[in-house]
């Protein structure tokens, strides 16, 4: 097992230094300031790759820029430090969390990941005066009176209609089945992605379909949905886990119709799950494709790789939130600790999205969805699966 | 119809190889294994190192997870359940102890193996349709497999000095010991092949269902049920109780399919009303 | 212990949950600490009521199942109904209790790894409720509850309402240890009364126990529905500090957490869940800062301990002069 001898290694390595972190907890470095950025979601269990791809972005991209001597906020240097906290997918847990983000005095927090954890920080974060980044889609998070969550990737509600309707002008969909999981994000997303189809005037032929979260054989799940032959099968708010077995199950039952997702996947996953089974299945990424990503984008890739031997296309979209927080406090200095500033700079904040390929901004949007901009603007790629590798299929914006 | 069939009998094959290991540790020591589903995941693993990534057959990945397993089965025996339930005085101390030694193998496949779902090339491609029946080869042939491993340990535990030795142990402790069993060594013995089962199930459905880090929890949960439904302790009953837990789902999310949402809601329910009516389970031993 | 010794430790105790830990974290300034040891003492109140399931002998993993119950009971009396905080605490206990006659009723004739097994499958069938009954608010919960209003008697405020609190936490954080004494002293009360000796012989052997004369079914469904009030009671004030409650607040996993609480503490001690949950629950964020590896040393203590102390963590104490003898009881006969 030659591939797994490193990570050991690190592990051996990680755990005497954790003792060390333990033991001495304060900023190690006097001369140079330290921003403490946090992250609450969930690093174990069986969504432990949600918040495991957020966490190695973060710490990427903030090993790299303290590589570079941190950021200059200000009239100060600062090293970024990222302060972890595994909400174990549970809601009372990410309260804690956001409560021990508030007593490291720390205002800007990454997380958590799921719907249920984040509508339970609201109050602990508006209350402690701490902006954070969702990946979770409940509107009534960033419309008013809420003002403090910052949605960190594009909502099912904005991707699937501009899929749908894609998928019905260009490959000719008439009828829709939708099976999700029986866990809260699904089945919202189910609820979003079925009325955006009716708005289009697709046929709805399945909607009710779940299947539990744990599920290891989909063939009985999808075997009276593969019999309505619909024209496309939308897995909603699917786990990159379950991706892969849901399309292979599907295509080995001889379903021939397409098979989508609003989600980000891995492509790699896909790959050792479903092999080519899983061509043509279209998801949802960030600057993931070869198409449009920059020489930026391909260092992280690369460092990203180098630290934790292995990439995971989702850090695609999860790299961006860190980027945004750094960004607009160069912007606004004042803004280091109190939100308030922040917000005032989210109306006017722009800068170069160096992530991309040509003239690229990074701003907040959100306007259309929530009345106010509380979302960050990353390019919507839908992509489509080939081979191994994702290729895009259209890029739209998100306003 | 038949493919609903056909899917419950596939899903009950491989849930009931899942279910002996866990009633087969339960039966000779009375300890309820909460790290069962991690021990399918590191076999699981041991299987997509070994098969999927250094291209060795099958055959020989998949045995090296049931020894992997059987070893590390062997030391937890050994070194941590032996200690606990000799010192411990009530035996459902062990709870968590097994509890704690699940949290510790999830941490460690964790960060041994990454966060990702894992998958290996497909052991043979392929699939057989005829008119109202789907199957793929791989499906069958694990299926196949699942069965014939599920007659050997029937067959062990029947004809061999090992599985009337430890037949013996599950009937009574005391007795056996006092027959002249090795009460100790077949205790670890016993807890050695329930993990081997574990990891060679584990291994097994890689080839179908991959595997990832996170899953373990979950197994264990859905074997639990499995063992209850057929009576915990008895071997014949977690065979019965894997088979009967895969028909229901099969049958019950064709069946309830308009009603989706509550497909679960009403096989949970019905085992709790099951279980009000024959607390023992279809064949299980009173008071578990 | 003799009976001041008995009232000196309790003199202390309440001297430190309610004076000395609110001046510390006064002094240290660690404020988070009202929300987690909130937590630890409403998951000792579920847990305690799990220890006392266990006292009948039962291996209880379904507490869960009526925290969730008693959280959903609270918020929707709130939210729907405008009830007052404080009328539904004791609803939603009550509405857990008579649920818990009707469930138990049928459940409580099963033993052993049945008994745990049914009420584990308990907690995933209200989890699955939560989501598919239209009064929940299925998937997206119920969100923005607000907090407790005052508590008035003839005009005199007995208890301000929470939002004049600054720190609403620490408002919080009394509720919660005060009803956890309540609930621990009456739990103690309960275990040294005539009703706690009968729950003994039922522990040890339910046959012998009812040929000679007890209401064994009777004494089986008290013991089980005083266990479920309060999960229930917990539930409800988890609702309200949380502001919210979902199908997720309280899963499987958190089934079997109360459980391990109790094994933890020690079976053989009233006040041995309270002090699983402290080092479970509280022992858990304290390892944050390991980040990755936190998990890793957790269940890693966990097992040393379990290696050390197999009877629970207050078996430590020098009191115990009990034999090591393996009772009969518990082992299959």
């Amino acid at each position: 097992m030659a591939r797994t001898t490193l990570p050991f290694r690190t592990a051996l390595f990680g755990f005497a230094s954790a003792a060390a972190i333990a033991l001495n907890s304060g900023p190690a470095d006097a001369a140079n300031k330290t921003l403490n950025v946090g992250f609450v979601g969930v690093t174990s269990g069986p969504a432990a790759a949600w918040g495991t791809s957020n966490v190695r972005s973060m710490q990427t991209l903030a090993a790299w820029l303290n590589e570079k001597g941190g950021v200059k906020i200000g009239e100060d240097d600062y090293k970024i430090n990222v302060v972890t906290f595994d909400d174990q997918k549970d809601p009372k847990r990410a309260i804690a969390g956001m409560e021990k983000m508030a007593q490291e005095g720390i205002h800007y927090v990454v997380g958590p990941n799921v719907d249920d954890g984040a509508a339970a920080v609201r109050p602990v974060a508006e209350k402690s005066g701490i902006i954070y980044f969702p990946y979770a889609f409940p509107k009534e998070l960033y419309t008013k009176p809420a003002s403090n969550a910052i949605l960190g990737m594009v909502a099912n509600y904005q991707s699937a209609p501009a899929i749908y309707k894609y998928l019905k002008e260009k490959r000719g969909v008439k009828t829709v089945a939708f099976v999700a999981a029986n866990e809260s994000d699904p089945l919202s997303q189910r609820d979003g992605g079925v009325a955006a189809a009716k708005a289009l005037g697709l046929t709805v032929v399945a909607d009710r379909d779940t299947y539990e979260n744990d599920t290891r054989d989909f063939t009985p799940v999808l075997t009276p949905i593969v019999k309505l032959k619909p024209d496309l099968l939308v897995l909603s708010g699917v786990a990159p886990a379950n991706a892969p077995l849901l399309i292979r199950s599907a295509r080995e039952l001889g379903y021939q119709g397409l098979i989508s997702t609003e989600t980000a996947q891995d492509a790699k996953v896909l790959e050792e799950g479903a092999g080519d089974l899983a061509n043509g299945f279209i998801s949802v990424g960030g600057a993931s494709t070869p198409e449009i990503r920059s020489k930026t984008m391909e260092e992280f890739i690369d460092r990203y790789t180098k630290m934790f031997n292995e990439y995971n296309d989702e850090s695609n979209t999860k790299v961006y939130a860190l980027e945004y927080i750094v960004d607009t406090l160069k912007a606004n200095p004042k803004a280091i600790d109190n939100v308030e500033e922040y917000k005032k700079t989210i109306d006017t904040f722009s800068a170069p999205n160096l992530y991309l390929k040509g003239e690229n901004v990074l701003r907040y949007v959100g306007m259309t969805s929530f009345g106010q901009k509380r979302q960050i603007a990353v390019p919507l790629v839908v992509n489509e699966y080939k081979d191994g590798k994702f290729q895009t299929l259209f890029v739209a914006d998100v306003d | 119809m038949e493919q609903v069939v056909a899917n419950g009998l596939y899903l009950g094959a491989q849930y009931a190889l899942i279910a002996l290991g866990l009633t087969l540790i339960f039966a000779l020591m009375n300890v309820l294994n909460f790290a069962h589903g991690q021990m399918y995941v590191l076999g699981g693993f041991v299987t997509y190192e070994l098969y999927g990534q250094m291209h060795l057959p099958f055959v020989v990945a998949l045995a090296a997870s049931a020894v992997t397993l059987a070893v590390l089965g062997g030391l937890i025996e050994r070194f941590l359940f032996r200690t606990v339930i000799r010192r411990s005085k009530r035996e459902e101390s062990t709870m968590l102890l097994a509890a704690g030694v699940a949290y510790f193998l999830d941490a460690l496949i964790l960060l041994l193996f990454g966060e990702k779902q894992r998958g290996v090339p497909k052991i043979v491609s392929g699939v057989w349709v005829s008119d109202n029946l789907i199957m793929p080869y791989d499906r069958i042939l694990v299926g196949f497999l699942a069965v014939l491993f599920i007659a050997a340990f029937i067959l062990m535990m029947r004809y061999t000095k090992p599985g009337r030795a430890m037949r013996a142990l599950a009937q009574d402790r005391v007795a056996a010991q006092l027959m002249g069993v090795p009460v100790e060594f077949y205790s670890l013995v016993g807890f050695a092949l329930g993990a081997l089962l574990a990891g060679l199930v584990g291994g097994l459905l890689v080839a179908i269902t991959g595997v990832n880090a996170g899953i373990g929890g979950p197994i264990s949960i859905k074997a639990f049920m499995m063992v209850m439904i057929g009576g915990a302790g008895v071997i014949s009953g977690a065979i019965a109780g894997g088979f009967i837990l895969g028909m229901l789902e099969s049958v019950g999310l064709s069946v309830l399919h308009s009603y989706g949402d509550v497909t679960y809601l009403v096989i949970f329910a019905a085992l709790m009303a099951f279980l009000s009516v024959r607390p023992n389970g279809l064949m299980g031993k009173p008071w578990g | 212990m003799s009976t001041s010794a008995r009232l000196a430790t309790l003199v202390i105790f309440v001297f430190a949950v309610f004076v000395a830990v609110p001046v510390l974290i006064g002094l240290t300034h660690r404020t988070d600490f009202y929300y987690t040891l909130s937590s630890v003492a409403l998951l000792a109140i579920a847990s305690g009521g799990v220890w006392l399931t266990f006292y009948i002998g039962r291996i209880n993993i379904g507490q869960g199942a009526y925290a969730l119950m008693g959280g959903y009971v609270s918020a929707i009396l709130v939210v729907r109904y405008g009830v007052s905080f404080w009328i539904t605490l004791p609803l939603a206990g009550a509405f857990c209790a008579a649920a818990s006659v009707l469930i138990g009723l049928p459940i409580l004739r099963l033993r052993g790894v049945y008994f745990a097994m049914v009420t584990l499958v308990l907690t995933e069938v209200v989890r699955l409720l939560a989501l598919a009954l239209p009064i929940t608010n299925g998937a997206k919960g119920m969100v923005s509850l607000p907090p407790p209003g005052p508590i008035s008697l003839f005009g005199l405020t007995l208890v301000p309402s929470f939002d004049t609190f600054a720190e609403r936490n620490e408002a919080f954080y009394y509720l919660s240890v005060a009803v956890m004494c309540v609930c621990f002293a009456a739990l103690y009360r309960l275990v040294h009364s005539r009703v706690g000796r009968l729950f003994v012989a039922l522990q040890q052997n339910e046959e012998l126990a009812s040929s000679m004369g007890l209401n064994v079914p009777a004494l089986r469904v008290l013991a089980y529905s005083i266990s479920s009030f309060f999960g229930g009671i917990g539930g409800a004030i988890f609702a309200a500090i949380a502001q919210s409650v979902y199908p997720s607040s309280f899963t499987v996993a958190d089934s079997v957490n109360f459980m391990l609480n109790c094994f933890l503490g020690g079976l053989g001690f009233v006040f041995g869940p309270m002090l699983g949950t402290l080092v479970l629950y509280f022992g858990w964020d304290l390892l944050f800062q390991a980040g990755q590896y936190q998990l890793l040393i957790y269940s890693g203590v966990m097992i040393a301990l379990m290696l050390v102390l197999p009877n629970g963590l207050l078996s430590i104490r020098p009191l115990n002069f009990r034999k090591r003898v393996r009772p009969l009881i518990w082992r299959r006969s």
